[in-house]
């Protein structure tokens, strides 16, 4: 598979404030790669390092082979992007900024636009200034798609959208996926990261701690279980067992977590008397904090 | 991987020119208001200021009365006009009166532009959307400079236009004529020194921000403008006010048919050089990135987190200080040559015989009498621009955002900007007190009478407290984005009829409208009651209207 994006310990430092460290990352052509980590934990700078808006302190990326900072203009001609907090021409109306954008790109697709601006739900002639965080945003997203980018870079892109519209906005990047163009999202919401994406990376403290397919990460979470049993069984037969851990007991309930294989934890049930059993698989958000949480120093698993 | 594209868009070339075809379209479409109001105005001001001359001095002895007059001032009371080179002719006049200030206002209108050109798409953030385009951010920074550039060229055009007609159509008096080539003289060197101005500005801004390059490069320029003005009367300065574009460009008095171009073309090639290494500053650098200038930080206790009062005091003070800082520093160095006033007005019995007239029954001949005649004026007008800044201040609560925060807490909605206003007042106060500091160490140095002088800085402050609570009215009532700009009008549309009142002969009820006109001499210590009860009639009532219609209106952002 083609490597879209290729980042080589990318390092930004801001004099002694911490950017980003040592971020290596790679993301194939066609897929959806969601970028996740708490505020600050520097997928901004990572963005607006790999699209040359600051230049690294050491390391180097590539985006389409090109060296970001060799020649940004032909690796612009053929992304969209959106940041994470702006705010665009108060005088012009949003049809007007829409336009400026297809102007300075040139060969904008006037159809593709146009349903763009349908599909979002936008009043293309009010004033910047006066639309909603929501509405400024939606106009964001066509700017940064009306023109088919191979390589889609959006930062945070739900953020101040409506369920409805976000439901929206999540067919259009399925399309976009589906066309075959690449996408790289950056997000703190966990679930949009899982509806979309195919792999993630977790950042925090400016450095990569994982970056795996969402599937394989879910996979690798613990799985709570929750034991219904018709007695009360002792928290010690299950506390032992290997991958068993936070093993609570409340009246006839026992609840654990699990990571690892099942097997052993049903053999030790199928002991006693047993109600109901049920395993919930983890959401992403659960990994996520669990990464966070539980292990600070969480290692490196790229992939 | 790219899916066809069925219905292709395409700028048209008259977008890409003027519109939003291109960074360069869209540059002049911005700008083309501004361009339109500074050419027009300036271009409208030459015609009617020369209609006036040309009227009011229509004989050949009045023009001599003009050359007479300006003989008999005092090389140190020149001091802000220009040289005096054929001030009896149309264009010598004009250039003598005008030629000074000029620069200054269109210099403003450029280093706004510019310092706010990238840095202020930059801090709103639409530059980092603006640079994902396929376009290389020289291209966007060229672009943009020269659209400003071309935009600036149009005004000087209008003004240069006006200037010729001024003085092909109104010439009554031999000499009066003005050519072509002066007129280009004139337009050229005006649109240069506001090109400077600004390039100083666009230098600066990928470094510090919008904000202090603006304030930096109109620092810049105002010292410059002083230093140039003043170099007569204190030699000392004379090397400083030669490194000053109005120092290289001295000797150019194009309407008075006396030309430098050599000079002209050291400020273009200065531009040029600044415009380059401004907009390489900007390729190099990362977007966003500024450099806070080092400031005094306040201490915690000073930080005002007890209350509104506390914390709008906190902010307010910072502004209060360094306009004061400034006002303190121009009536120091005025004050401190006021010896040298004194010792010219008893070598020119004229000058002497001419301010008894003017002001009769006082004695003008004191360090007092010189910073009525040489601070005041202007300190006005400094004093002006103070109050339009701390008025900005006060609205920012509500155009920044903060105000949707501070609103939901359980203190009384009229409360924020009363308090707010009770520290600009505040902050206006410090302001005072810093200015009168200054004069009285000038003072004391020439050896004159200090507590005159110092007691007649409150004349600044109750003028600045006036123009401010006109501002917080206009903040309150109508729109919060208005108050500061008003302020600024109001400055200078005074400034303007106490300039040109005369030569355009404006009535003095017209005239007895500016509340200039009714500060009386406080430097010498003759208050006018009738501009003291306005004063405080305009401070207090605009704050108490502003704060009813702050209280009463929806909040805007």
């Amino acid at each position: 598979m083609t490597a879209v994006i290729e980042t080589q310990q990318l390092t930004k430092s801001y004099g002694p404030h911490r950017g980003i460290v040592d971020v290596d990352l790679s993301v194939n052509e066609g897929e959806a790669f969601g970028f996740l980590g708490p505020n600050g934990a520097g997928k901004t700078t990572t963005i607006r390092t790999l699209l040359d808006h600051i230049r690294p302190t050491s390391g180097r990326a590539t985006i389409f082979g090109i060296v970001t900072t060799d020649d940004p203009v032909a690796i612009h001609r053929r992304l969209g992007y959106l940041p994470g907090e702006f705010t665009l021409y108060e005088k012009l109306t949003g049809g007007q900024t829409i336009e400026y954008f297809a102007n300075l790109r040139g060969g904008v697709d006037a159809g593709y636009q146009a349903d763009l601006i349908a599909r979002l739900d936008i009043d293309p002639s009010r004033k910047f200034r006066e639309y909603s965080k929501g509405n400024k945003q939606k106009v964001g997203l066509v700017i940064a798609l009306q023109h088919r980018p191979d390589l889609l870079m959006l930062d945070e892109p739900t953020s101040g959208l409506d369920p409805l519209v976000q439901q929206e906005f999540y067919s259009i990047i399925r399309e976009a996926k589906a066309e075959g163009r690449t996408i790289f999202m950056s997000s703190h919401i966990l679930s949009e990261v899982e509806k979309t994406c195919d792999r993630v990376a977790i950042i925090r403290d400016g450095r990569l701690v994982r970056v795996d397919r969402v599937e394989a990460l879910r996979d690798m979470a613990h799985h709570t279980v929750e034991l219904r049993f018709v007695d009360e069984v002792p928290a010690a037969a299950f506390e032992s067992l290997p991958g068993v851990s936070d093993v609570k007991a409340e009246d006839h309930v026992l609840r654990m977590r699990v990571s690892g294989a099942m097997t052993p934890v049903v053999r030790a049930a199928a002991q006693y008397e047993l109600a109901d059993f049920v395993s919930r698989e983890p959401s992403l958000e659960e990994t996520f904090l669990a990464e966070y949480g539980s292990q600070p120093q969480a290692t490196e698993a790229q992939s | 991987m790219t899916a066809p594209a069925i219905q292709v868009s395409r700028p048209s070339p008259l977008s890409r020119a003027f519109g939003l075809g291109s960074v360069f379209g869209k540059t002049l479409r911005d700008s083309r208001r501004s361009t339109i109001i500074v050419g027009l105005a300036v271009g409208l001001l030459i015609l009617a200021v020369s209609a006036g001359i040309v009227s009011q001095f229509g004989t050949a002895e009045a023009r001599d009365e003009i050359g007479n007059i300006v003989d008999a001032v005092p090389p140190i009371m020149q001091g802000l006009a220009g040289k005096p080179v054929n001030v009896e002719t149309l264009g010598g006049y004009l250039q003598y009166k005008y030629g000074g200030f000029l620069p200054l206002v269109i210099g403003l209108w450029s280093i706004l532009a510019l310092s706010g050109t990238l840095a202020a798409e930059s801090r709103r953030g639409s530059l980092d959307i603006l640079l994902a385009a396929p376009i290389s951010r020289r291209r966007v920074a060229w672009e943009k400079v020269l659209g400003h550039v071309l935009m600036v060229a149009l005004a000087m055009t209008i003004i240069g236009t006006a200037t010729a007609i001024a003085g092909s159509s109104l010439a009554s008096l031999p000499g009066d004529a003005i050519s072509g080539g002066a007129a280009f003289g004139f337009a050229a060197w005006l649109g240069l020194m506001a090109l400077v101005a600004g390039s100083v500005a666009f230098v600066l801004a990928p470094f510090v921000g919008r904000g202090s390059a603006a304030g930096i490069a109109g620092g810049i320029m105002l010292a410059g403008f002083l230093l140039n003005g003043y170099q007569t009367a204190i030699p000392e300065l004379a090397p400083f006010a030669n490194l000053t574009w109005f120092g290289w460009t001295a000797d150019h008095i194009p309407l008075a048919n006396q030309f430098d171009w050599a000079s002209l073309a050291i400020v273009a090639l200065v531009t040029v050089v600044l415009l380059i290494a401004g907009v390489e500053a900007f390729v190099r650098r990362d977007v966003g990135a500024g450099t806070a200038l080092p400031g005094p930080r306040l201490p915690d206790f000073m930080l005002g987190l007890r209350g509104p009062l506390g914390r709008a005091s906190s902010e307010r003070f910072p502004t209060g200080l360094a306009w004061g800082v400034g006002l303190g520093l121009f009536g120091l160095v005025i004050a401190s040559s006021g010896q040298s006033f004194i010792e010219q007005i008893g070598d020119s019995p004229t000058f002497e015989q001419a301010l008894a007239t003017l002001f009769p029954g006082i004695d003008m001949g004191t360090i007092g009498g010189f910073l009525q005649l040489v601070f005041v004026e202007f300190g006005l007008v400094l004093a002006g621009l103070a109050a339009a800044g701390l008025v900005g201040g006060w609205v920012s609560d509500e155009r920044s955002g903060r105000m949707e925060m501070l609103l939901p807490t359980p203190v009384a909605r009229s409360r924020w900007p009363f308090s707010g206003g009770i520290a600009v007042f505040a902050a206006i106060g410090v302001l005072v007190a810093v200015t009168a500091a200054g004069l009285a160490i000038g003072a004391a140095s020439a050896g004159g009478e200090v507590w005159t002088p110092v007691l007649g800085t409150a004349a600044i402050g109750l003028y600045a407290a006036a123009l401010a609570g006109v501002g917080m009215a206009i903040g309150g009532v109508v729109r919060p984005a208005l108050a500061a700009p008003a302020v600024i009008a109001i400055t200078l549309v005074t400034w303007l009829i106490d300039l040109v009142g005369g030569d355009l002969g404006i009535p003095d009820a017209i005239h007895a409208l500016a509340l200039s006109s009714h500060m009386g001499q406080p430097m010498v210590g003759v208050w006018d009651p009738v501009g003291i009860v306005a004063c405080l009639a305009l401070a207090i009532g605009g704050l108490g209207l502003g704060v009813w219609g702050f209280a009463r209106r929806d909040l805007r952002g």
